[in-house]
Order: C-alpha cells, then sequence, then structure tokens
C-alpha cells in the first residue's frame, strides 16, 4: 500500500493494474479504515487477546467504506 | 501460550518502539519484563506466530516489523511533534500510526512513487490536519485476500 500525490499519479505508476483499480482509495477511505479498534487498542494491554473481535469489526469497516467489493474480500478460512 | 503472557509482550514491544523510535531486540523485551532472555526470545516469537501483521527478518530473532511501525526505512517517515526518527509499515498503516500518540501531531512525509514529489499528511486523534497537497490517495495492488503470504509487499 503507496501513497500518491493524486488518483491520477496513482493511475500512472508503473506497478498500477487497472484490473485492480478498486486498490485505490482516498485519503478519507483510507483513514476511516485505520480507525477501529484493530488499529486504537493496540496499546491497551490486552491487544492480543482481544484482536479477534477487533478484526472482525476492522473486517466490517473495510466492508462498508469498499461498497463491498471483492477486491477488498477477506481470505477464505 | 497463556495470553496474558502474549499481551504483555505485545505490550513492551509496542510501547518500546513508541518511546524509542527503534525495535526493540529480545534482551530489551527481557528488561522491561523482568525474565530472561531465552524467555524473552521464546514469547517475541509466540507473538509473531499469532498472526498479526508482524514479522521477522528470515530466520533471525530480530523484529523486521511490528505495526504500525517497520525497522526498515520505508517510503513513510514518521515524525511526532517535531521528532522524527520512525517508520511506517507501509502507506496502509502510516494513517494509523497517531493512535499510539494521542493528543499529539504525527506526521508522514513520503514520496509519490510516481513523480518523486514529495508528499505530506498529519493528523491528530484521527483528524487529517494538514495534506500536502490536497487529493492524497493510496493505493495497493494485491487484492486484499492474498495480503497474508505477501506482507512485506501489500
Amino acid at each position: 500500500m503507496h501513497l500518491f500525490r493524486s488518483e491520477e499519479h496513482a493511475s500512472r505508476w508503473e506497478g498500477f493494474r487497472s484490473e485492480h483499480a478498486a486498490g485505490l482509495l482516498t485519503l478519507a477511505q483510507l483513514r476511516d479504515i485505520m480507525a477501529t479498534p484493530f488499529m486504537r487498542e493496540r496499546l491497551n494491554g490486552r491487544y492480543v487477546s482481544e484482536a479477534v473481535g477487533y478484526r472482525r469489526a476492522f473486517l466490517e469497516r473495510l466492508r462498508e467504506v469498499t461498497g463491498n467489493d471483492a477486491f477488498w474480500h477477506p481470505a477464505s478460512r | 501460550m497463556d495470553s496474558d503472557l502474549l499481551d504483555r509482550t505485545y505490550h513492551v514491544i509496542l510501547t518500546s518502539w513508541v518511546e524509542s523510535a527503534r525495535a526493540p531486540h529480545f534482551t530489551d523485551v527481557a528488561r522491561a519484563l523482568r525474565v530472561s532472555p531465552d524467555e524473552a526470545r521464546r514469547r517475541l516469537h509466540a507473538v509473531i506466530a499469532t498472526g498479526l501483521p508482524n514479522w521477522l527478518f528470515p530466520d533471525t530473532d530480530l523484529i523486521a516489523s511490528f505495526a504500525p511501525f517497520h525497522a526498515l526505512p520505508t517510503p513513510y517517515r514518521v515524525s511526532v511533534d517535531g521528532r522524527s526518527g520512525w517508520h511506517a509499515q507501509c502507506g496502509f498503516e502510516s494513517v494509523a500510526v497517531g493512535w499510539l500518540f494521542p493528543g499529539r501531531e504525527v506526521r508522514i512525509d513520503a514520496t509519490c512513487l510516481d513523480c518523486g514529489d514529495p508528499l505530506s499528511v498529519a493528523m491528530r486523534d484521527g483528524v487529517i490536519v494538514t495534506e500536502e497537497p490536497h487529493g492524497v490517495v493510496a493505493y495497493v495492488d494485491i487484492p486484499f485476500r492474498d495480503w497474508r503470504p505477501n506482507l512485506p509487499y501489500a
């Protein structure tokens, strides 16, 4: 995951793949995805014990922000 | 391993990194936990084995990355209230660093991989304070389902 000065710059990058255009996020989208307890609670002293629940909330936020695009679906377990 | 031991070890590693801006060695972890170096090394490996986005340099006991930080100089340089030295694991995690520094301004300085020009984002408690230039975006070309085996590249 890299940051670019604009969508135009990202889509011009040699690593950009049009079939994976769903991997493009605005900064606001990225901020929202990274604002769940999975990231916020890392220093609470119980993080490893509670990480499974945090991950579930993170995946839900990821689904919401990305419009449930298949590119962002987690690996099946 | 007992979950309480994992929690305490994880906490020591991350708080040490927050304070010192560098990856702790397992002997640092041992000192903080008041356990032997061998015990700290075992605990470090147990934390890494939990599957959280943390990893060691291959075939070593050295922490390479521990979300949201990276021990190598990634393009995502982080400074906190003007103090520099941290590097974010990736662009994704760079915006999460601020949660480890509540109430403080966390600035991410990076370089656009397309044009090589600088970009910067400053955040405080999850709020974007400044963004230069306006319109910064993030991109990953690896589908999320494939991140686990490609963590250093995702």
